[in-house]
């Protein structure tokens, strides 16, 4: 790589200078860019590291009891920070299931949701709690639902020159809660077969007023399983409405074969986790004496 | 001396902290890749991307332009070999045409990844960027990927020069067959068909890998009188000599093998990847060179992986529960070049039953895949995975207990092994006895909310004896040099430095052992088949004597005694007169009258085989096919233990890899013949999470003829492991899984097919 | 195209001109001869290269050069003078925690940063926080007893 430079910026606004240049490539955590530079996967003239930028590591708590996490925090900070311990239970679970602990020391959830693999365990969770990508680039400030980010795999929908700066995570909803599962063959270093997040918000009577459900690793992108999530609205919690609902998720999923699985056991996986999950989070809400 | 009881031995026995321990934790311990020579610059080897294809030329002149590159070599720079020229190892010995294809591919590519030409460069990124500039011509041809299509009626015969050994008469046409093997007693088809109960298992086995951490790595320099000094990460120093000199055409006296620190090998590591085209463009570039192979380099075509196969195994019994006919096919997949026979693994499978009727028929076939090598027990797991699947589907049959079916069958010392030959002292019973007894097989299976089932499963690996050398010289202080020629890959330096204390009376640390180059060392064949510390014990306890002997002659002299008045114990040698003096008194009164030099040889020492039993304790997931191992123990007669410490070691080690094949690890090739999981994130190895703490019992019935009693360790724990799970997976679901590794997709689909 | 950084590896500071499309473990390796770290899969995939920066595990294969301007790193070399062992390295010389070594490094320094962190692991803990450090060689049992050994000797405990 004769030609490739490397570039720190301290601010924003240089960052965002910096990426409009030709080949530039925004770098986190590395995790995922370093195995992609020296297998030549991708072969960009600039590298621009974006972890010296305050708003980018910075995890604060916004005015509306939300969070803020820097697109380039570590996993491991963000895993480790009280505030997303007693609210955001799902986000440590996904952060600490990524890689293994060394790669969650560097890896970022701007970096996992940017390099937009369908497999990519931080997406699901921040979907499935409604959490917003803070996109600075050069024409301003926007937002963008997560979302909205993935395109395809290794694609998203922001520009070259975009920085993805932070996530912000609505403050929990009442009587809600959000998991996610994934199947593994291993406990440590491996990735999803197929992942599953869910978030339900249950009434008085313990139905289902609200409802996310995204499942990874089976589609091009992390795939929101709408139909499956209407199928709950109104239904009382249990285990049956949550069965019908794991039936239709994996029926939407869009699963491929591959040396990881087929994508008929893919297909049952969603089915497995989709369920289990959702189970999962009706005992978070109700505790766990309630009855299934 | 020697095989005395137990108890009075001081240190052996005992559980010495390894002699090389400190610089692994310190990480000073020196490996290959860690080599820096002045003027020392990287080789890398390109490799085939095609299964099967016809080199019809390759043009290096860009890649020898570029500035940087110091040499390119192909096929074109080695001398052609004779067709039957081969290199002495143990009791087979390899054929050097396929040691060289190994290096350097010739005129033909028979598996993605075989090297077709190296370059030396000064840096690892001009060195890559030279090999994207040599331009090969293949010629692509339609490759056999899978043992089936090698064998069809028509398929592409791989090597004209492969006829089916083991067949009369001898062929006439090359086949992908490189051998049958028959094992025969008896008549089986009958004793089936009047058998009370027969069981049969079709399994089939994914090829593995051995997994060690440490890729191939190098350095080669010749001088300037052209002497090629060799570092490597080997399982054999003289091996390699002999392999890289006849492939060069270099006479062993100008060239030297110096093994160093190996990372693991596990069978990998016997034959040479790459060591030849290092010495070549050594001696091209005229500067030392590096070759390290990249984990894709090793995974994808670089290395020798364990051999995949196929079983058919049935078993037969009357209502006693006496096994009274056994039948199994075994086909191998050897890959791109002919490999190991079936025929120790056959015997293997079959070798712990007694029974009149045996047919084992075997084969091993080539196909456009990596050339396969030994990992542990070779071939041994994965017959055992069918073979006590059979005998556990038996029991199950016959409703019997499968420790009380296995100690009706058990062979015993004097029994008959698969080739008609009595075993010498073999201690099953006894091993059965202790599971018997042990917690592990009366405890009842702790519940749970998903299923569990408990499997026991046995294993038998013969081991080898070939031959090992080492010498002991008397420093001036008194203290024992121990020089050994085996490579130290489970811990022998330890446990012989043990040895010779013992045999000198003193303390390990009053030890010094090495191991020596080919140069100063006398031949001995490579650390594998469970032989270096057995064997090195005895040529350690011979070249003991011999020391000791001229000692008591000298000590005689200097106290005017005749040897035969001398007697030596822990350090002394005294006469009956009372005279005495200490070994350091003698060597600093007598260094200058002579060395002291004690050597000692050990060739086909007895065998001392291996047998376990292991007992797994497993839960089944049955909506996601996961398998849990919930507790695991090994029992394994191992003669007598050098060190328990070690012993455990090898026993836990070999179990968590027996762990990984049955559960995750497997290759996944493409019909192109490329392997789809050529990473360790797809090709997945246990975390220290995916097992439990494996317990060990270590069982002594030392083998008599022996120095000490001792057996081989390292294979046989990793024999049984596959099978004990799937016994385990099948009393906790009433569902045999038949291909190994039982992958949760493979698990599940399994209960699946069976709730239909 | 190089770039100059400064940075500290186990005390010593180092200014020293790094390519860009290095990485920390060619830097270690290559650049200062720290061969202690080792290189198994070369993308963060067996833990080989485990080394601490600022306290933390990371594999070094994963970090480009320029990205270690004004860490502090600690490398296998970084644990002990040579004649006194840490507790974790002396654990597992006594327990039999390492066979052909290779693993061992980064397994040391992953074992570190759970004690420095957590005084008291229990069993899992431990599994867990190597689980990134793939052995092939001791299936893990004498090393996790080796990290309790030396978790109890830190506390002031045990033999």
């Amino acid at each position: 790589m004769p030609t490739l430079e490397f570039d720190q910026p301290s601010s924003l606004a240089e960052a965002v200078a910096a990426l409009a240049r030709d080949g530039a490539r925004p770098l986190a955590g590395g995790t995922d860019l370093v195995p992609q530079l020296r297998e030549g996967r991708r072969t960009p003239r600039l590298i621009v590291d974006l972890k010296r930028i305050t708003e980018l590591t910075a995890i604060r708590e916004t005015s509306d009891g939300g969070l803020l996490i820097g697109a380039a925090a570590s996993l491991s900070s963000i895993a480790n920070h009280p505030l997303v311990v007693a609210r955001y239970p799902a986000v440590v679970r996904a952060a600490r299931m990524v890689g293994s602990l060394q790669i969650q020391n560097r890896a970022s959830l701007g970096g996992n949701i940017c390099n937009a693999a369908p497999s990519a365990d931080g997406v699901p969770p921040l979907i499935c709690l409604g959490a917003e990508g803070l996109v600075v680039g050069p024409g301003g400030e926007r937002t963008v639902p997560v979302e909205a980010i993935a395109t395809g795999p290794g694609r998203t929908a922001l520009g070259p020159a975009d920085v993805l700066v932070a996530i912000r995570l609505p403050p929990p909803a009442e009587r809600s809660a959000a998991t996610y599962l994934r199947f593994t063959p291993r406990r440590e270093m491996d990735i999803a077969i197929a992942g599953a997040g869910t978030w339900i918000a249950l009434d008085a009577a313990g139905r289902v007023t609200a409802a996310r459900i995204v499942l990874a690793a089976v589609a091009p992108v992390p795939l929101r399983a709408r139909g499956a999530e209407a199928l709950l609205i109104g239904a009382v919690g249990d285990a049956g409405a949550f069965e019908t609902a794991a039936d239709k998720a994996a029926a939407e999923a869009q699963p491929i074969s591959d040396t990881r699985g087929s994508a008929d056991y893919r297909r049952s996986l969603v089915r497995v986790l989709t369920k289990r999950a959702l189970l999962a989070c009706r005992e978070q809400i109700l505790g766990p004496g309630a009855a299934a | 001396m020697s095989a005395e009881g137990a108890t009075s031995l001081s240190v052996i026995g005992r559980r010495v902290p390894r002699v090389d321990a400190r610089e692994r934790v310190t990480g000073t311990a020196v490996y290959a890749a860690d080599l820096a020579l002045p003027g020392m610059v990287v080789a890398r080897q390109l490799r085939s991307p095609h299964a099967l294809a016809i080199i019809r030329s390759i043009d290096t002149t860009r890649a020898r332009a570029l500035p940087g590159v110091l040499a390119v070599l192909t096929a074109e720079d080695f001398p052609p070999l004779p067709t039957d020229a081969t290199v002495p190892m143990g009791e087979t010995g390899y054929d050097m045409w396929m040691v060289a294809e190994l290096n350097m591919a010739r005129g033909k590519v028979h598996w993605v990844g075989q090297p077709v030409a190296a370059v030396a460069a000064v840096d690892r990124e001009t060195a890559d960027a030279a090999l994207a500039l040599i331009a090969v011509d293949y010629e692509p041809l339609p490759s056999v990927v899978r043992i089936a299509d090698a064998m069809k009626p028509g398929a592409p015969v791989l090597h004209d020069r492969v006829f089916t050994k083991g067949v009369e008469p001898r062929p006439q046409n090359p086949s992908n067959v490189c051998s049958r093997v028959v094992i025969s007693r008896g008549e089986t088809a009958r004793a089936l068909a009047d058998a009370a109960a027969t069981a049969t298992i079709s399994a089939e086995v994914d090829t593995a890998h051995q997994g060690y951490l440490e890729p191939q790595a190098m350095v080669a320099q010749v001088d300037a009188n052209g002497f090629a000094t060799v570092w490597t990460s080997t399982q054999g120093q003289f091996t390699t000599e002999l392999m890289i000199a006849r492939m060069l055409g270099l006479p062993q006296s100008k060239l030297k093998v110096v093994p160093l620190e190996v990372g693991g090998a596990f069978g990998g590591k016997i034959a040479i990847h790459g060591e030849a085209v290092a010495v070549k463009l050594a001696e091209r570039c005229r500067r030392p060179v590096k070759l390290v192979f990249t984990r894709e380099d090793v995974l994808q075509g670089g290395s020798g992986p364990a051999i995949g196969a196929l079983f058919d195994i049935t078993v037969g019994a009357d209502r006693d529960g006496k096994v009274v006919a056994i039948e199994g096919t075994y086909v191998l997949d050897a890959g791109g070049l002919p490999g190991l026979s079936p025929s120790l693994l056959m015997q293997a499978s079959a070798a712990l039953y007694q029974t009149p009727n045996l047919k084992l028929t075997g084969s091993d076939v080539v196909t456009n895949k990596p050339r396969t090598e030994a990992y542990r027990a070779p071939g041994g797991i994965q017959a055992a995975f069918a073979f006590e699947q059979a005998m556990d589907a038996l029991c199950q049959k016959l409703d019997l207990d499968p420790l009380e079916f296995r100690k009706r069958n058990a062979s015993v010392t004097g029994s008959l092994m698969p080739i008609g030959t009595p075993f010498p002292s073999l201690g099953l019973t006894t091993i059965l006895d202790r599971v018997g007894e042990h917690p592990c097989w009366r405890d009842p299976l702790s519940a749970g909310r998903l299923p569990r089932g408990r499997g026991l499963a046995l294993g038998y690996w013969r081991g080898t004896s070939m031959t090992s050398a080492a010498h002991i010289t008397v420093a001036g202080d008194g203290r024992p040099m121990v020089t050994m020629g085996p490579v130290d890959i489970s811990g022998t330096r330890t446990t012989m430095a043990q040895v010779v204390a013992e045999e000198f009376g003193l303390s390990v640390d009053d030890v010094h052992v090495q191991t020596g180059d080919t140069k100063s060392v006398g031949y001995s064949d490579g650390a594998a088949g469970s032989r270096v510390a057995r064997t090195t014990t005895a040529a350690l306890v011979e070249a003991a004597r011999d020391a000791l002997g001229q000692l008591r002659r000298r000590a005689g002299e200097k106290l005017q005694s005749g040897i035969d008045d001398v007697s030596y114990a822990a350090g002394v040698f005294r006469t009956s007169r009372g005279g005495a003096i200490s070994l350091a008194e003698l060597m600093q009164a007598t260094l200058t009258e002579g060395a002291i030099v004690g050597r000692g040889v050990s060739s086909k020492l007895p065998l001392g085989v291996e047998i376990g039993a292991h007992v797994a304790d497993v839960e089944v997931d049955p909506e996601t096919g996961q398998v849990t191992v919930l507790r695991y123990t090994a029992f394994q007669d191992v003669g007598l233990a050098l060190n328990p410490t070690a012993v455990e070691g090898q026993m836990e080690g070999s179990v968590v890899q027996g762990l990984g094949w049955a559960l995750t690890e497997g290759f996944d090739y493409a019909d192109n013949g490329r392997l789809r999981n050529a990473s360790l994130l797809d090709y997945r190895m246990p975390t220290a999470l995916d097992v439990p703490r494996i317990d060990c019992v270590i069982v002594e019935c030392p083998v008599p003829g022996v120095p000490y009693g001792v057996r081989g360790v390292g294979e046989v724990p990793i024999v049984p492991v596959a099978a004990a799970l799937a016994n385990a997976i099948a009393r906790a679901t009433g569902v045999r899984v038949t291909k190994m590794p039982m992958t949760p997709e493979r698990v599940l689909a399994a209960l699946e097919a069976a709730r239909q | 195209m190089s770039t100059p950084v400064t940075f500290k590896v186990n005390g010593i500071t180092y200014r020293r001109d790094v390519a860009v499309g290095d990485t920390l473990l060619d830097v270690l390796r290559d650049g200062l001869a720290l061969t202690g770290t080792k290189e198994g899969c070369g993308n963060g995939n067996c833990g080989t290269c485990t080394v601490l920066i600022d306290g933390a595990p990371v594999n070094a294969c994963l970090v480009l050069a320029p990205e270690i301007a004004g860490a502090d790193i600690v490398t296998i070399e970084g644990l002990s003078d040579g004649r006194t062992l840490h507790p974790i390295q002396q654990a597992l010389v006594e327990t039999g925690g390492t066979q052909c070594g290779f693993c061992t490094p980064g397994i040391v320094l992953s074992a570190k940063a759970l004690l420095d962190a957590n005084p008291a692991p229990s069993d899992h803990e431990i599994r867990q926080a190597i689980a990134g450090n793939l052995c092939r060689c001791t299936g893990y049992g004498k090393i996790v007893e080796a990290i309790a050994v030396a978790a109890e000797r830190m506390r002031g405990g045990g033999a």
